[in-house]
């Protein structure tokens, strides 16, 4: 047993290290990973990473809100996009051929990796639009003199579009979709990318935690694979988290870009064999 | 001139309720977050302890299963809970995984609570929302 423990264990760890290095979250590495590596088919890995989602986001989470950087009203605006489509998505990953789930996974990797190339740093903060102001969505970021920046939100529509498709595709396949949710606030609704960074880890654990609800009602968690994913995970997700301050972040990011690539083809390469 | 000020006056006290939740949730969020996480935590990990000391086999036969794509049967709630509770390890770890997913439903309550305490309306309905997602979330499950 020990040995099956510390493989699914070491996997895990590793999946949330990196995870954390990348910005993209444990569970666009622990799903390939577990099918991969372990075999595991495909539908259970997703149940086991939303549990591991859920796990990572709390942890990850805690100091973002303490300090000020996640806009708690944006993420209770916009979870009730990505609870309505982790349900939608999870009651459908049950009732589609597990080739699909392979493929999409595929194509939700390469658009991480497109992401990640093209992710942008620098900061616009406009101000919010009348929707915006009257759900008091603009906040205040810590400056680094101390004193707090004022910023604004826009084009809520928009974002919560986004952010529905980032649902479903968090219940399909058992990813918190962060990179998606990045998009729509920065991008979409011009947030600040580090708020829009902390809201996005904030809101992945409510995504998650709807698709996982769907699997453990539904009595299709298998608890054995799922435990030690969720504690691993998390572990490799602090461990990743203390290290990226020292890290050199643009080799890290070419790095990952290509390790998303070759996953991203695997993964299709798996689909086209189980068509 | 009485119009102007009460307005003024009104929004200035909106300004301090929005200041006060935003205070009230940041301080209580990450303690409420971390208290269920490790709980969690622990659970699974005595769990996964316990299989390890009491049925090594049963552990690994399960997991081939899972490879093999066999399905368990899921006992009821009530069956699993009582099983935890006299020390059945498998049960233990799905008590541990429910009450990981607890995490972000006992964050939403809390606000949803919050926010009514406030009288804050607007956003009563959207933590309302998300809560009645995750009971739907359960129904569908149970239908299939």
């Amino acid at each position: 047993m020990l040995t099956v423990l510390g493989g699914l264990l070491a996997l895990a760890v590793g999946a949330g290290f990196v995870g954390a290095l990348s910005g993209l979250g444990g569970g666009v590495f622990i799903v390939p990973a577990l099918v991969i590596v372990a075999h595991i088919p495909m539908y259970d890995a997703v149940g086991a990473s939303l549990i591991s989602v859920v796990a990572t986001s709390a942890g990850a989470s805690v100091a973002f809100v303490r300090d000020g950087w996640t806009n708690l009203r944006v993420a209770m605006v916009l979870e009730c996009a990505t609870v309505t489509g982790a349900v939608v998505g999870a009651f459908m990953a049950g009732h589609i051929a597990p080739w699909i789930l392979e493929l999409l996974f595929a194509l939700v990797m390469l658009q991480s990796a497109y992401f990640t190339i093209q992710k942008k740093d620098v900061e616009t903060l406009p101000g919010p639009d009348p929707l915006c102001r009257c759900l008091k969505l603009e906040g205040e970021l810590p400056g680094d003199d101390g004193r707090p920046i004022r910023y604004g939100a826009r084009n809520l529509p928009g974002g919560a579009t986004l952010m529905l498709i980032a649902g479903i595709t968090s219940g399909l396949l058992g990813i918190g979709s962060g990179a998606l949710k990045v998009i729509a606030m920065d991008y979409v609704m011009h947030l600040p990318l580090k708020v829009s960074s902390a809201t996005s880890n904030f809101m992945i654990g409510v995504t998650a935690g709807a698709g996982a609800l769907v699997f453990l009602s539904r009595g299709a968690m298998a608890g054995s694979i799922a435990a030690p994913v969720a504690l691993g995970v998390t572990a490799g997700a602090l461990a990743g988290s203390r290290v990226l301050p020292h890290a050199n972040v643009r080799a890290l990011r070419a790095m990952f870009v290509v390790i998303l690539i070759l996953i991203a083809l695997e993964m299709g390469w798996r689909a086209l064999r189980g068509i | 001139m009485a119009e102007p000020l009460k307005r003024l006056q009104s929004a200035a006290s909106q300004d301090q309720t929005t200041r006060d939740e935003e205070r009230i949730l940041r301080r209580w969020t990450p303690i409420l977050l971390r208290t269920i996480l490790i709980v969690a935590s622990l659970i699974l990990a005595i769990g996964l302890f316990m299989m390890a000391r009491q049925a090594p086999g049963a552990y690994v036969e399960r997991f081939h299963a899972v490879q093999a794509g066999r399905i368990y049967p899921q006992d009821p709630l009530g069956k699993m809970l009582t099983q935890a509770e006299h020390g059945d390890p498998h049960a233990i770890v799905v008590f541990g995984l429910m009450v990981l997913t607890l995490v972000p439903l006992a964050r939403v309550a809390f606000c949803f609570l919050l926010f009514i305490r406030e009288r804050d309306w607007t956003y009563v309905a959207f933590t309302a929302y998300v809560l009645c997602g995750l009971v739907v979330g359960v129904l569908l499950g149970r239908v299939g």
